[in-house]
């Protein structure tokens, strides 16, 4: 009985200070979410993760250095936790879904990522996004561009992806910066430190 | 051996009884604290909240009072317009301290998140804005260059979710105009902080609302003077005035029905928790009646077993409180975020407060209601005679 009260006590505290905290880009509907983007997944699990608590400030260089620009000081700080849902099909993870904020030309953008469990970009959709062009860049013939890449292809630069606007070439490379920053935080935050783990 | 030790030894018998009856009581004692917590942070809230806005009257346009009353806390959307030419009328006024002109408008963006539309908040503004609310600081930027500039003031939240800094453009969506961002204000927890600031002229030509106006924010020199100047401004057509304390009556009246549901709910658990510990001791008291009877033939009084009685009950009451008022202090977070998801309007700042004075009056009057519950049962029980107790318990 002593211990049902202490655990129950101790996830109740936990959770009363952690769960309201804010978070770097959370899905706006997760269930309805992640059902779209793996309709054959039948649950998912979120963790909330940040570059201080994995790898402090080494980490946060090493990101840096990967992203070949500095994050942002008061947006982008190393403490902000971000949220990665491992997506379940029963017990295994099939797939994780990961969302960030991106400082666009006009106002944020939420740059939302569906990647397999290598890194591979399967889905991408821009879940708030304001500029004049924005239905440009929410148009699936841009997004789907995106399916099939990895943080590779980022990094070596070699993508063929379209500006999609005549008039908005920041919000252009606004995305390309938050898509490598999405896949880069996926694999050093998430995927890496889940391969050291098995 | 003290009335205390076999109260306790008689509780751990029945171990699983005892700990769903001191659950009930805790949850019980749990929901009125929250309850009576909720009901001072709000209302702490709402008064700090209208204190906050800087002003004593808002003269707006003729309607509905919850709708001008959700205006003056929140912005509002729906709204009404009024002729500029009012502002011009009122200001004259030598009982007046201070009077800024307002303008709100919203701009749907249905690129907003999850593909659903959001709206967002634009409020047109001149310099004696900040005469009214000298605690709005700017944390980066400055005020317009010009009274008509396509310039925006952000709020400290507003900037935050648009990643804004001040040089930075803003797009408004809906009237595909594009700002420049100024200035941005500190966070100062009122509804300031999620709102784009234009100036006043500015946001009267690119809303296409030419001299209107949504409200006139008005400080008094004497605050005596309100009913006075309330009453002379009673017969200028197309507005009405509202002062401070209709506002706070007004949102107190929307929430009141709520309150009075929770209130309700929170007695009925209370009650049926009090009946649950009388029940429970009784029953114990009833399996135990052949005990008893033996106890008072080996010459305990029937003092001695009233005390024993009442302190099982007293023992349920202290620890369910106990638990009661950790789980309401602990889970006051949770309750805040259900009851912000719940309410059309919630002040800023701490919505559940719970204080250690009411921690303890809790604490108390749960005891007070073990020992009120605890009666029955340990007056059936030391009024037992000896004898036909032990032949019934056989």
């Amino acid at each position: 009985m002593k211990k049902i009260i202490f655990v129950m006590f101790i996830l109740l505290y936990s959770f009363s200070s952690y769960a309201f905290a804010a978070v770097g880009c959370t899905l706006n509907d997760p269930d309805r979410d992640v059902k779209r983007l793996f309709p054959e997944s039948t649950g998912y699990r979120t963790d909330f993760i940040s570059i201080k608590e994995i790898g402090g400030e080494t980490l946060f260089q090493k990101i840096e250095q990967e992203l070949g620009d500095k994050l942002d000081t008061v947006y982008e700080t190393i403490d902000v936790p971000y949220s990665f849902y491992g997506v379940l099909k029963g017990k295994e993870v099939i797939g994780q879904i990961h969302g960030v904020n991106q400082k666009g030309k006009y106002g944020g953008m939420q740059l939302i990522l569906a990647t397999n469990l290598e890194g591979k970009v399967l889905n991408f959709y821009y879940q708030k996004m304001s500029s004049p062009e924005a239905s440009k860049f929410m148009d699936k013939n841009f997004t789907r561009q995106f399916i099939g890449l990895t943080l590779e292809d980022f990094l070596k630069g070699n993508l063929k992806i379209s500006d999609p606007s005549k008039a908005n070439h920041e919000d252009f490379l606004a995305t390309l910066r938050g898509l490598k920053k999405n896949l880069i935080l996926l694999k050093e935050l998430k995927l890496n430190s889940e391969s050291q783990s098995k | 051996m003290k009335a205390i030790n076999i109260a306790f030894k008689n509780l751990s018998r029945k171990k699983i009884r005892t700990a769903l009856t001191v659950g009930a009581v805790a949850i019980a004692v749990a929901v009125l604290v929250s309850l009576m917590g909720f009901d001072a942070g709000y209302q702490r809230g709402l008064n700090n909240d209208i204190n906050k806005l800087g002003y004593h009257l808002l003269v707006t346009a003729k309607g509905c009072p919850y709708e001008a009353a959700t205006l003056m806390l929140k912005g509002g959307g729906g709204l009404r317009y009024m002729k500029e030419d009012i502002y011009e009328r009122i200001v004259k006024d030598p009982r007046i301290d201070k009077i800024t002109p307002q303008l709100v408008s919203t701009a749907y963006n249905q690129e907003g998140p999850g593909g659903r539309g959001a709206f967002s908040l634009y409020m047109g503004i001149e310099k004696s804005y900040l005469e009214l609310k000298p605690w709005s600081k700017f944390k980066s930027g400055g005020w317009f260059s010009g009274n008509n500039a396509d310039e925006a003031i952000m709020g400290y939240e507003a900037a935050e979710a648009e990643q804004r800094s001040v040089g930075d453009k803003i797009f408004v969506p809906g009237i595909e105009k594009v700002l420049t961002v100024v200035g941005i204000f500190e966070r100062n927890g009122t509804q300031d902080d999620g709102i784009i600031f234009t100036p006043l002229a500015t946001a009267q030509r690119i809303f296409d609302l030419p001299g209107k106006l949504t409200g006139i924010g008005i400080k008094l020199k004497d605050i005596r003077s309100i009913a006075k100047f309330e009453e002379d401004l009673y017969n200028e057509p197309g507005i009405q005035v509202i002062s401070l304390a209709q506002v706070r009556g007004t949102i107190l009246n929307l929430i009141s029905s709520a309150r009075a549901m929770a209130s309700s709910i929170a007695l009925i658990a209370i009650f049926i928790a009090v009946i649950g510990v009388t029940n429970t001791i009784l029953m114990s008291v009833f399996e135990r009646t052949r005990e008893i009877g033996v106890m008072k033939a080996l010459g305990a009084s029937a003092m001695d077993i009233f005390k024993i009685i009442w302190m099982e009950t007293t023992l349920v009451c202290v620890f369910g409180g106990i638990f009661g008022v950790a789980l309401a202090a602990v889970g006051s977070t949770i309750v805040e975020h259900i009851i912000r998801q719940v309410l059309p309007y919630t002040p800023a700042g701490k919505l559940v407060l719970i204080k250690p004075a009411l921690l303890v009056l809790s604490f108390v009057a749960t005891v007070i209601m073990g020992l009120i519950a605890g009666t029955y049962p340990a007056l059936r029980a030391s009024l037992m005679k000896p004898i036909e107790a032990i032949r019934s318990g056989e």
